[in-house]
């Protein structure tokens, strides 16, 4: 089974997520993973990572989280590890998504974006870590 | 799940996003090049602000070459939307490529927002419109490529 594997640490900061982000495309680029699957992960990634940052750590730049990014076989993993205190970015509601229908159109679109997007998420407290991996399971050579 | 180490990553940059603003006849466009992303989205609020603070009320994004986008530009364009609507304005997409219509169409962002798929397009309907307000008549037009519904 063809593994590859790439770690980042990264600051809390908006710019970290995205230099993440462009680990991720870089990774899946060079595993051949087709572009629409790579945008699904990027997508995903940037919602996920932002929601810790922006949560978990508080946007504080002295914390950071982890990202491992993995292609197992058929299949892209990626997790995401921070040492804040326990938040699952998947039952974060955004007070935006809550609004009436004028003011909902400002946010709130996060989570919903990485549930179309992923095939499988999990969340779990680990010792001091929240940890939330996700997978897209790859499509056969001419897929997506 | 996973157990090994780091490995450098200086290389990496954070993805850059664009921004130019042209202003026509009957509507400020501003030109997106890049990600629009939670590190960009900032900025771009920062520079539509004196905008969104005038009494311009057709505001367009072309997103040729927009590459990239999240929840966190989604937030933009949906402020941006409200405080033209706010003045009876509109807010408009064109050149909106496959990728960054997939992201407005799974979360049914912005209901009512109208998309053309070129820059004459929009420039005929607003055009169309302009005339129609100073007239105070009808004009034929098809009208945008299509509406994202509520």
């Amino acid at each position: 089974m063809k593994t590859a594997l790439l770690i980042l640490e990264l600051q809390a900061t908006p710019d970290e997520v995205m230099r993440g982000v462009e680990g991720l495309q870089e990774f899946c680029r060079a595993q051949a993973v087709a572009e629409k699957t790579i945008h699904a992960l990027m997508l995903s990634l940037e919602e996920i990572a932002s929601n810790v940052v922006n949560h978990a750590c508080r946007r504080d730049p002295l914390q950071s989280f982890r990202v491992s990014i993995q292609h197992a076989g058929d299949r892209i993993l990626v997790e995401v590890r921070d040492h804040g205190p326990a938040f699952n970015p998947l039952l974060f509601v955004d007070p935006a998504s809550e609004a009436e229908d004028e003011d909902r159109a400002e946010g709130g679109w996060g989570i919903p974006l990485v549930r179309h997007s992923m095939d499988e998420l999990h969340y779990v407290r680990e010792g001091a870590d929240n940890v939330l991996t996700m997978s897209k399971h790859l499509q056969p050579a001419g897929g997506r | 799940m996973l157990s090994k180490e780091p490995i450098p990553t200086q290389h990496l940059t954070a993805m850059s996003l664009e921004i130019q603003f042209k202003r026509t006849p009957f509507t400020v466009t501003a030109q997106l090049a890049g990600s629009l992303d939670t590190a960009t989205a900032p900025e771009l609020l920062r520079q539509l602000t004196p905008i969104l603070d005038s009494q311009v009320t057709d505001l367009a994004f072309d997103l040729a070459k927009l590459t990239f986008i999240s929840s966190a530009g989604l937030r933009v364009f949906a402020i941006a939307r409200k405080r033209l609507k706010e003045r009876s304005g509109q807010t408009s997409f064109v050149n909106m490529q496959p990728q960054i219509m997939e992201v407005f169409e799974i979360v049914k962002a912005l209901p009512g927002v109208s998309v053309f798929a070129s820059i004459e397009e929009m420039d005929t309907y607003l055009a169309a419109q302009q005339r129609k307000h100073t007239a105070g008549g009808s004009q034929e037009f098809s009208g945008p490529t299509f509406q994202i519904d509520p």
